[in-house]
């Protein structure tokens, strides 16, 4: 049998324990009480039982079997014996003295303390009595008693008490079970809240926790910004060793184009103008190439996202198709866009992603087919598209097409650094969202898949 | 009399070149290698530009901007930084630059944004109803276009395309000037898009007319004017 998700959840379970616990522990601290309160009336009844058998026999040790009967007869008309029961029977069984009709059946002549129920003289009913029965030398009988009613009335109550007492519990270890639950999982959550926000790209937070507290939470919280304080670091780090080799890559690259501009300018032969040209194109390309794998290692450690900003998507996409429009006219192709979204993101990167993937599609569609660019909300999340009708990429190839400078075509014909879809699916995580390749059948889709609001 | 440019940049090669580019085009450049010297003689005044570079030894450039920002000094300034994110840009921006070049530039972009720059720190910005060039006629109003007789007929776009033109005439204007002015677009779409554009306007207004006014200028962009 499956067991429910709820059930498997340690939040659950710690939630019953503790409330096991509690119930498990007041019932048994009224058994407890319960045992002490009864075995206290007992004990009470049962040594008023044995003194004034005590007296009784110490009384016929003294003065015989009548001083016995007269004492008898005194203690059973005296006020504090209201609850006394005597029988002193002579060896056939014909009552001497006391109170009780007849020798009890059920009452050996010698014995210890017992309960039994019978009828007094002058009573109407029977009552529950502790007794004690005992033989004497002249082989007459003695049975002393005392009505112990009242102890079982009590040992009722508390019985009642107690299940009253059980209900009252039941709410209560429910109440101290949520409580329970509610302060771990609180600081639980706290951490996972901290843990989360730091995965959507806030380095700076540090989950809160008193530095004045030693206790097991404290510690966690305590490796965990010691943790998130390193990460903190090495991505910091990483943005010095980007910039720094944007610098130093762009300089020469700065150079490289300013010397080619001035050699355009100073010549007239065709020949030298077409190869500069071609070296400029190639500076041009290697800066793309450049400027995109920056921007990957820059979107995969979380830096822009102080840019996101509210989006009207479907409004995006259809100005770039329009941007495209004339272009994909041109080459052959039908140039579409459809559907409404909006959400919070980083627009030039996301832009920059549409426009590559549409590059790509231009480049390695079916011309006279047909790209088509859609956005569309689905559950909190934004759906964006670009699909073509081109050849597509084997399911196998996928993977590889998403990884940087990831190239499908082994002779590198084409041309591209094999960048545009590693730098989508870094953007794509950038918003906490993922990229996906899928068949058009015929041709490739590409779907975006973001959380509408990221920030 | 010659526009006075400060150039504050520490590649001695790019200094050089920029020096002498700008020198062609007729305009008197003074040039500081570190962020301090160049602070000093931004602060003695009587530049019409700065062009800036961000990463510089010494003082950097965003501390240079916000010293002469602090100071009172609003020469327009033209940021030239390796720092090509839009992050950077919007840095740049915000601190108080007028414009924001990336590294590596063509020349001409530089020359053009630089115009550009100086002429809206020289002339207020006027509205205006209506602008021309030659027998061209854009009235901003009734947003009709006329050259000559000749009514055209303007997509939306294709209208704000040639209203930037227009507005920056018998100057060049670079594929990424027109990429933000008419598209606000802050990345690159990769092909010649832009190129499609222009090519398709320049159908409409030029085509069967002695005189064309859309010209590409090699290696920089496009230039709108009467002479080729």
């Amino acid at each position: 049998m499956r067991v429910p998700a709820f059930l498997r959840s340690s939040t659950t379970r710690f939630f019953a324990l503790v409330f096991v616990i509690q119930l498990i522990s007041g019932t048994a601290l009224l058994m407890f009480v319960r045992h002490i309160i009864a075995d206290e009336l007992e004990r009470t009844s049962r040594t008023l039982v044995t003194e004034l058998h005590d007296d009784l026999v110490a009384d016929y040790k003294q003065e015989g079997l009548s001083g016995l009967r007269r004492l008898i007869s005194e203690r059973l008309g005296s006020t504090p014996a209201r609850d006394a029961a005597v029988l002193l029977d002579d060896p056939v069984g014909n009552q001497l003295a006391g109170n009780i009709a007849d020798w009890p059946p059920i009452v050996p002549f010698d014995s210890g303390w017992q309960v039994v129920t019978l009828y007094r003289m002058g009573r109407d009913h029977p009552e529950p009595m502790g007794i004690i029965a005992s033989k004497l030398p002249d082989g007459t009988h003695l049975l002393v008693g005392h009505v112990v009613e009242g102890d079982l009335r009590v040992r009722e109550l508390t019985g009642e008490a107690m299940a009253a007492a059980l209900l009252l519990a039941v709410p209560l270890a429910l109440l101290g079970a949520i409580v329970a639950t509610r302060v771990i999982t609180g600081r639980v959550e706290r951490i996972a809240e901290t843990a989360r926000r730091v995965g959507m790209g806030d380095l700076s937070l540090r989950v809160p926790h008193d530095a004045g507290m030693h206790d097991a939470f404290s510690d966690l919280a305590a490796s965990i910004n010691l943790m998130l304080g390193r990460i903190e670091a090495l991505v910091a780090e990483l943005r010095v060793v980007t910039d720094s080799l944007a610098h130093d890559l762009r300089s020469p690259l700065t150079r490289l184009s300013a010397t080619v501009e001035r050699a355009l300018r100073e010549t007239d032969d065709e020949a030298a103008i077409s190869a500069l040209e071609r070296v400029g194109s190639e500076a041009g390309t290697l800066l793309a190439m450049l400027s995109t794998a920056l921007q990957i290692s820059r979107a995969e450690a979380g830096i822009g996202r102080d840019r996101f900003v509210a989006t009207d998507i479907g409004q995006m996409i259809e100005d770039l198709a329009e941007v495209y429009g004339p272009l994909a006219e041109e080459r052959g192709f039908l140039l579409s866009a459809s559907g409404t979204a909006a959400g919070v993101v980083h627009r030039e990167l996301i832009g920059q992603v549409i426009a590559n993937l549409v590059d790509n599609a231009l480049k390695y569609g079916r011309a006279g087919g047909t790209i088509a660019l859609s956005a569309r909300q689905d559950e909190g999340a934004v759906i964006l598209s670009v699909t073509d009708d081109g050849p597509g990429i084997a399911e196998a190839q996928r993977e590889e097409a998403l990884r940087r400078f990831g190239r499908l075509d082994p002779a590198r014909s084409a041309s591209g650094a094999g960048l545009g879809l590693a730098l989508a699916a870094a953007v794509a995580r950038l918003h906490g969202g993922t990229i996906t390749l899928g068949d058009n059948a015929p041709g490739l889709s590409v779907r975006l898949t973001l959380p509408q609001d990221t920030a | 009399m010659a526009q006075k440019i400060l150039l504050i940049e520490d590649d001695r090669q790019t200094a050089g070149y920029i020096v002498k580019g700008l020198g062609e085009e007729g305009m008197t450049v003074d040039h500081a290698d570190n962020g301090r010297d160049g602070l000093f003689h931004a602060t003695d005044g009587g530049y019409d530009a700065i062009i800036l570079d961000r990463m510089l030894p010494g003082m950097d450039g965003m501390a240079v901007l916000g010293a002469l920002r602090a100071g009172g000094i609003h020469t327009p300034v033209l940021m030239l930084s390796a720092l090509g994110a839009v992050d950077d840009r919007v840095a740049g921006l915000t601190a108080g630059s007028d414009d924001y070049l990336a590294k590596p530039f063509a020349f001409a972009e530089l020359l053009a944004r630089l115009r550009l720059m100086l002429r809206r720190g020289g002339v207020g910005a006027q509205p205006t109803t209506s602008l021309a060039c030659g027998d061209l006629d854009m009235d901003l109003l009734s947003r009709k276009v006329k050259r000559g007789a000749r009514a055209i007929d303007l997509q939306p776009r294709e209208f704000r395309l040639l209203e930037y033109l227009l507005r920056h005439k018998e100057q060049v204007v670079t594929r990424t000037m027109l990429l933000e002015g008419v598209w606000d677009y802050h990345f690159d779409p990769g092909t010649n898009v832009i190129d499609v554009h222009v090519s398709r306007l320049r159908r409409k207004i030029d085509d069967g007319e002695a005189v064309p006014l859309i010209h590409t200028v090699r290696g920089a962009g496009y230039r709108l004017g009467t002479e080729g």
